[in-house]
């Protein structure tokens, strides 16, 4: 499916929303629901067991087509089907590949999938990317009798980082920060509980997973990545009570920990467009840890997001003496705003414009800006830095964007997004331009969702 | 008084702690600026001085250790420190290298010092040999060789002999060699600007013409500088000597060769390796090995230099003629009169240099003197110790014998009765 097949199917889906879609604004539980997602504590992503339940009227007929085309079995029980199609128009000065620099379209991403409940006990979703050799994405089911402690299991990102658990559909930008792509863990097997306590104001997640991490691997099998994991995230809206502009307030804090066994590290850092600014071959040993903490605060129609991670690799006997070496180390951050110029409220949800382009609105206008920086190195110092896979100082490098972006939310299912980025990689050496510092891109996404 | 008392006694406690402490200090700085250990080893020079035993330790991870054991035939790279005289320097890459000498138990060692670490150098080196002497017996020929090309004024590696530990296990005996590369060039050349390639055996060629496609002559042709240049600019000039040297035509043959090789350096160049009875070398046994192409900059003329020489001192015996007509450069340069009698006279050089006070056979015993000891206590060694006493004999032999053969066989081709194609 290329651009144009999408955004044919998309004006065909619009049409289809005109006539089928009851005007008028969506509640704020309606967004909720809209945006269901993997990560059992944003708020704006919440499962809706956790929530409250939709309380529209429900029709007598078991097909619907409210949020996604969904079958009904009764009180409590029925499977959504949801796709999302994107297709990206790319231009850089960064090389991109050769089949994207002949045609100017980056590979679209499709995804379906189904997800729903059962006597509203469980919740359950599967989710597949078409055309990959690594298809499943969410499979998972999440026992949520109580608000308190739910239990969820299969493979599913573990909870680590805002960013990297909000839904694809969701993002502030077209591409998540690069920490967050690299160094969060993203998804494995495994098993969490997880819930929310304090008056909902403390959200927790606790769970063990085979490995750490779908983000963490490369194709390589040579290299290395953590063993079973065990990973926690906490959040805290210390004024959820307040009922004000302070009430959304978030922060949060995160770690993992696994085994590491001997051999080549697979943390690398990569561009948003994929360029390669630092390849590391260096040997670690012993344990991997990461800690992040988060901040967001959406007052109105604004937002801002913050987060900084870190993750330490150990080296155990790496030494050319058989000695420790300090630790390899990756760390980043991002700090982002978005401001919905159109007016609505952010933690409200903007993906269900109230006024929705073709039914007498324009959607959502969202601009949005981010700094970020993802570095690579070690904790050794007093000597040359050296890439030496048994260097004590690790000769690293680093990567700084600014990112700055329209977001236009159409209507409920088709969003597009349009970023400006400009890269400055501290070694250019390591980089894709190796005879350049800083270098601009531009990226369009089309976005299909059902 | 009282007052200039204790003025004194102010001025002078002090000082009466500043003595004692003083003179001592002095001592300690000065036997540190005097010390000959500290300043030994500072240089180059240091490094490659001839007359001792130099000792070099390695510190290997034993992971990478038994790698590079096991995986000796590849050119892989490890990190290691590299200590000597008590200098260390960090995150040096270490592989395997060689080519008949190349094994997994006494493995012999090519060390950068810039592979990991961007610009780092070793006394200004950025990469030296630590040759493991296998296919030697005597350990000294190698040595000998180097030295001999020094003599006789050709630009040669330097070379001395260490004892080499890796990870404070003793390796042997090894002689370090100083790489032919950029600073090489500057040391001996004043410029690393030239075009520099190694040498890299790849079969049996006696200077055929290969063609025209320059792909053909990239794998026996490895470049140590202008790496990143395009092929025409490295290798054309290379192609177009070997298709000029089987030119057909002999009236032009001469000065279109020496367009792209200095033809009385190359007959200098092989007249040593004659003289020291090389199996392996320009004219090898196998045809052309172990030599360096320079091509100075701005310049197509190229030069030899000398490399790997442990397979001379092979036959007292040989005739000065041997193999000369396998090679399509000698065979045709020995057709001119004057380039036959330059051959001949540096071979005389050669041998009235060998025997001149008995340089030859000083520089074995000198050798052989610093090599027993380390040599004995080689246990890794290929040949026994008995088998190194014999083949220091044999070379002390050939330092006694091969002048006079050669001079004589010179003579005989002179007069015209020798054994000259």
């Amino acid at each position: 499916m290329n651009f144009t097949a999408i955004v044919l199917w998309s004006v065909m889906i619009a049409n289809l929303g005109v006539q089928k879609i009851p005007q008028g604004p969506v509640s704020s539980e309606d967004a909720v629901v809209a945006t269901s997602t993997a990560d059992p504590q944003s708020a704006d992503t919440a499962p809706q067991s956790s929530g409250k339940k939709k309380k529209a009227v429900k029709p007598p007929d078991r097909f619907r087509w409210d949020d996604h085309p969904s079958v009904h079995f009764g009180k409590g029980t029925r499977i959504d089907f949801r796709a999302r199609f994107q297709g990206d128009l790319r231009e850089s000065d960064e090389f991109l590949d050769a089949a994207e620099e002949n045609s100017g379209l980056d590979i679209a991403k499709r995804r379906v999938g189904v997800a729903g409940e059962i006597r509203n006990a469980v919740d359950f979703q599967v989710e597949a990317e078409l055309a990959n050799d690594e298809p499943w994405r969410d499979v998972y089911a999440n026992y949520k009798q109580h608000a308190a402690i739910q239990v969820q299991g299969g493979h599913f990102k573990l909870p680590f980082s805002l960013d990297e658990n909000t839904s694809a559909t969701n993002l502030d930008f077209i591409y998540r920060s690069r920490a967050a792509s690299q160094l969060a863990p993203g998804r494995d097997v495994g098993v969490m509980a997880h819930g929310r306590v304090l008056d909902r104001a403390l959200a927790y997640e606790v769970g063990v997973f085979t490995h750490d991490g779908r983000n963490a691997r490369t194709a390589n099998s040579d290299r290395v990545f953590g063993g079973r994991t065990l990973a926690a995230r906490v959040t805290f809206q210390p004024f959820r009570a307040e009922n004000d502009w302070r009430s959304d307030l978030q922060i949060g804090a995160a770690f993992t920990a696994s085994p590491l066994d001997e051999g080549f590290s697979d943390l690398r850092g990569k561009t948003a467009l994929d360029g390669r600014f630092y390849r590391p071959d260096v040997w670690v040993a012993g344990n991997r840890r990461r800690i992040g903490a988060e901040l967001r605060w959406r007052p109105g129609p604004f937002s801002v997001k913050s987060e900084y991670m870190r993750v330490t690799d150990e080296r155990r006997g790496q030494s050319v003496d058989d000695t420790d070496l300090s630790p390899a180390i990756a760390d980043g951050w991002y700090v982002s705003g978005t401001w919905a110029v159109t007016g609505e409220s952010k933690a409200k949800g903007l993906d269900a414009p109230r006024r929705p382009f073709l039914q007498g609105g324009s959607g959502v206008i969202e601009v949005a800006a981010r700094v970020e920086r993802l570095g690579f190195g070690s904790a050794g110092t007093g000597e040359t830095p050296s890439e030496g896979p048994r260097a004590e100082v690790i000769a690293g490098n680093s990567d700084r964007v600014e990112t700055f972006g329209v977001n236009w939310y159409a209507n409920r299912w088709i969003k597009i997004q349009f970023n400006i980025l400009h890269d400055t990689v501290r070694d250019p050496s390591q980089g894709p331009l190796p005879d350049r510092t800083g270098y601009w891109s531009r990226v369009l996404r089309f976005q299909l969702s059902l | 008084m009282g007052s200039r008392n204790t003025c004194i006694t102010v001025s002078s406690d002090p000082i009466s702690r500043f003595i004692p402490t003083f003179i001592p200090t002095v001592f300690v700085l000065m036997a540190v600026v005097l010390n000959p250990a500290r300043v030994q080893g500072q240089t180059t020079a240091d490094l490659f001085n001839a007359d001792v035993v130099q000792e070099i330790r390695l510190s290997i991870n034993s992971r990478d250790l038994v790698e590079l054991h096991e995986r000796y035939q590849e050119n892989t790279y490890y990190t290691a420190d590299l200590t000597w005289q008590g200098q260390r320097v960090r995150n040096v890459g270490v592989r395997s290298r060689g080519t008949g000498s190349r094994n997994g138990i006494k493995v012999g060692l090519r060390v950068d010092f810039d592979r990991y670490t961007t610009g780092q150098t070793f006394l200004g080196l950025r990469s030296l040999i630590l040759d493991n002497n296998w296919q030697d017996p005597s350990l000294l020929a190698e040595r000998a060789a180097m030295a001999f090309f020094e003599r006789l004024g050709q630009p040669a590696p330097r070379e001395s002999y260490c004892r080499l530990y890796i990870n404070n296990a003793y390796q042997g005996l090894y002689s370090i060699v100083e790489s032919i590369d950029a600073p090489f060039l500057t040391r001996v050349y004043d410029t690393d600007q030239g075009y520099l390639f190694r040498f890299d055996y790849q079969a049996a060629w006696h200077g055929e013409y290969l063609g025209d496609d320059l792909a053909v002559y990239k794998p026996f042709f490895e470049p140590e500088t202008h790496k990143l240049e395009a092929d025409v600019m490295l290798y054309a000039p290379i192609r177009e000597l070997f298709r000029e040297a089987n030119g057909p035509d002999d009236a032009v043959w001469r000065d279109r060769v020496e367009q792209f090789i200095d033809l009385r350096q190359l007959m200098r160049h092989v007249a040593i390796e004659t003289f020291l009875s090389e199996d392996d070398g320009f004219i090898g046994a196998f045809g052309m090995n172990n030599f360096y192409l320079y091509r100075p900059p701005g310049s197509s003329v190229h030069r030899l230099l000398p490399w790997d020489k442990d397979n001379t001192f092979a036959d007292v015996n040989r005739s000065i003629f041997m193999r000369t007509n396998e090679n399509v450069l000698i065979d045709r340069a020995l057709g001119y009169s004057d380039l036959r009698a330059l051959y001949l006279d540096v071979l005389e050089e050669c041998a009235r240099s060998a025997a001149d006070g008995d340089w030859l056979a000083k520089q074995i015993e000198r050798l052989a003197a610093l090599a027993s000891g380390p040599a004995g206590e080689d246990t890794l060694k290929q040949f026994s110790t008995e088998a190194f006493q014999e083949a220091v004999d044999r070379m002390r032999r050939f330092a006694a014998e091969r002048p006079r053969l050669v001079l004589d066989e010179a003579a005989r081709a002179r007069a015209g009765s020798g054994s000259a194609p």
